[in-house]
């Protein structure tokens, strides 16, 4: 494997809430490879959002890394503190795609001055050499007659086309690694196709390492080379797409496959996993995901389990890959995937 | 952008005609003392022969008529008992400009000092700064005008030691009256930024500013500020003309011969002219203040669009 452009440690995130604590990111420890497309996926509240934005120093202000380490270019940026040392990061070297396209854009500013604001800031470019460029930036991103459309406010752009000019702000800032949360989420399908496509033709133009965070393991076949699933605050499983796809160890990522919709047979109800997430206010005990699992063994209610390696690139936090566990399949649906996967692959 | 104008400035005439009829046609029904000065002493005949040449026996669409000639001839009438005999014109104009110099002063002031604070209060959010001015405002909107201003007029001449009554000529006589006027929109302006800005700061555009680097101190100028700025210049243009157009209270309280006092004097005194006179002059400020204060917005919101409608793509 190349090179390790990030990497956190046993990081633990809290937030107090109403004189509460709420444990958030649950020691993760996760390596985030030069030139990757690592995606994270997990149901609502799993903490893919706050995971990635301890990495830009974004967490809101009840939030904070309660320990562990995030290791960038020999720096541990969990030790952050002031706005000064996270400027050195934000944009430069890190760069964010929100999630809804809508407001992520400030209404009463051009876009070509959205754009220039980050060229300013991280290229020194002003005036005419900032016009420039923010054309090219724009017709990267697919926006036509980019010099009359620089000059237009959000509102003037469709959903999809305010996520492209999202995007052309991230890529203006020529970060290393692209952090995209959730970017397709809030676009209908045909759309999301497109700018999963933009995306992934940026990522190589630009030579970026890309965290892709989504809740649709569909959409991740697109884009990922590895894929991290996240349940309660943790990566319960890490692998290789087809590691993930092919042969899932936990039985959180079995339920997560399970529910495809490209799975479902016509006229049968589709798979949908049972119970709520557990509440991170309180401590969790075991395996995090046993209460909501059927075959669950009794070690999982006592004693979190450790991560087995399946492989040089796939590791489960899993009790089934003790010696000593009784020998449990996947569900027969998963089988499905060898067989129809290529329809997963070309959506 | 022409059209736009256009279409508001339409829209506020017709409204102030339809006023402006409405409160010509109730004026009619007051009763006719109003049009003189001693009435007891007067006999019917010379009763009627001043009703008639004031042209109240016409019909009323006759009336409506002249009226509305003379007020594009900018002849608002006489004064029948406050002044009898004046021209309402040469009072009002005798009065306006104090007024209106006081109301521009305070305007100033509140603006200079309410908007920065609204602003600080808005970047401490529940800290000390937030904590103090939230004081003033629940201090300023609780306790009712007249309390504090007295406490004010006494403690305050007392400490510059100056007489208690305006003396336009003498600049710390100033002091007093206009930052006492201001006091209610330098409340009335912070609690209104510092609303708008919070809000403005909880927006997912802010994240994105600050994902890309720029500096909190650029995010709340640059960003944040100017826009909470914007929905509130629409309120400007009429608080600034309702503030010039004098302040009942304050004017009274330091015996300023300003405007704000006229209306509450012709009320007691009857003086239907008069009446009729400012009423509409009050109500005609209060439609210019809303159309100066909806083209503003549109000249600085590039999502009220003036030209037609152009699809999003
Ligand atoms: N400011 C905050 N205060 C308290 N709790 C928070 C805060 N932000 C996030 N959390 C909690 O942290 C957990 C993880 O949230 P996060 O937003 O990372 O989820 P997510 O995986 O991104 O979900 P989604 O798919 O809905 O975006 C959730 O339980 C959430 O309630
Ligand atoms: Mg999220």
């Amino acid at each position: 494997m190349s090179e390790v452009i990030l990497r956190t440690e046993d990081l633990n995130v809290k937030f107090s809430l109403r004189g509460r604590v709420l444990h958030a990111i649950r020691g993760v420890s996760l390596e985030v490879y030069k030139g990757e497309s690592l995606a994270i996926v997990g149901e609502s509240g799993s903490g893919k959002s706050v995971l990635t934005k301890t990495f830009m120093g974004l967490l809101d202000q009840n939030g904070w890394v309660d320990s562990g380490s995030i290791w960038f270019e020999g720096n541990d940026l969990a030790q952050y503190k002031t706005e000064k040392e996270w400027l050195t990061i934000r944009g430069k070297k890190i760069a964010m795609v929100l999630q809804d396209p809508m407001t992520s854009l400030n209404p009463l500013k051009t876009i070509g001055k959205q754009i220039g604001e980050a060229l300013e800031l991280h290229q020194g470019l002003k005036g005419d050499d900032a016009n420039k460029r923010i054309q090219e930036i724009l017709l990267d991103v697919g926006i036509k007659e980019p010099a009359r459309r620089m000059k237009q406010y959000p509102h003037q752009f469709s959903g999809g086309m305010r996520q492209r000019v999202v995007i052309a702000i991230a890529v203006a800032c020529q970060p290393d690694i692209l952090i995209c949360d959730e970017p397709t989420t809030a676009l209908d399908v045909t759309i999301q196709a497109q700018i999963l496509g933009l995306i992934r033709d940026l990522i190589r133009k630009y030579n970026l390492t890309c965290i892709y965070i989504t809740h649709d393991l569909g959409v991740v076949a697109n884009v990922a080379d590895r894929i991290a699933v996240m349940y309660a605050g943790d990566i319960v499983e890490i692998g290789t797409s087809e590691e993930i796809f092919f042969s899932p160890k936990h039985p959180y990522t079995w339920a997560l496959l399970s529910s495809l919709p490209q799975l479902g047979v016509k006229g049968e109800e589709l798979f949908s996993i049972r119970g709520t997430p557990p509440n991170l206010f309180n401590e969790i005990k075991g395996d995090a995901f046993a209460p909501r699992n059927p075959k669950a063994l009794n070690i999982d209610f006592k004693e979190r389990p450790p991560y087995f390696d399946i492989s040089d690139t796939h590791k489960v936090r899993c009790w089934l890959q003790d010696p000593r566990a009784p020998k449990v399949e996947p569900p027969q649906v998963l089988e499905r995937i060898s067989t129809e996967g290529g329809n997963l692959y070309e959506q | 952008m022409l059209k736009y104008v256009g279409k508001r400035l339409l829209a506020a005439l017709v409204t102030l005609f339809i006023i402006l009829t409405t409160v010509f046609v109730l004026m009619r029904q007051m009763p006719i003392e109003g049009y003189f000065d001693n009435i007891d002493k007067a006999d019917q005949g010379v009763i009627d022969a001043k009703l008639h040449q004031l042209g109240l026996k016409d019909p009323m669409h006759i009336q409506l008529l002249n009226f509305y000639k003379n007020i594009l001839k900018g002849d608002l009438g006489v004064s029948n008992r406050y002044r009898t005999g004046a021209p309402i014109i040469d009072i009002i104009a005798g009065k306006a400009p104090i007024s209106i110099q006081m109301g521009l002063i305070s305007m100033a002031l509140s603006l200079l000092l309410g908007i920065p604070l609204g602003a600080k209060m808005a970047r401490s959010k529940y800290k000390f700064w937030d904590k103090i001015g939230t004081g003033f405002i629940v201090f300023i909107n609780a306790v009712p005008a007249a309390v504090y201003y007295i406490y004010i007029q006494s403690y305050g001449s007392s400490m510059l030691k100056i007489s208690m009554l305006f003396d336009p000529s003498k600049f710390l006589n100033w002091v007093l009256p206009v930052f006492s006027m201001s006091l209610g929109s330098i409340a009335y302006y912070a609690m209104w930024l510092r609303r708008y800005m919070v809000d403005e700061l909880n927006k997912d555009y802010v994240q994105l500013a600050k994902a890309k680097g720029v500096t909190s101190q650029d995010i709340t100028m640059a960003h944040v500020f100017r826009n909470a700025f914007v929905p509130m210049i629409q309120y400007i243009p009429s608080s600034l003309l309702f503030t010039i157009s004098g302040s009942i209270y304050v004017e009274s309280l330091y015996s300023i011969p300003g405007m704000g006092g006229l209306l509450v004097d012709v009320i007691t005194r009857q003086d239907n002219t008069m009446v009729q006179a400012l009423v509409m002059i009050y109500a005609s400020i209060g439609i210019i203040g809303m159309l100066l204060g909806d083209l503003l917005m549109a000249l600085i919101d590039p999502r009220i669009s003036f030209a037609k409608k152009e699809g999003v793509r």
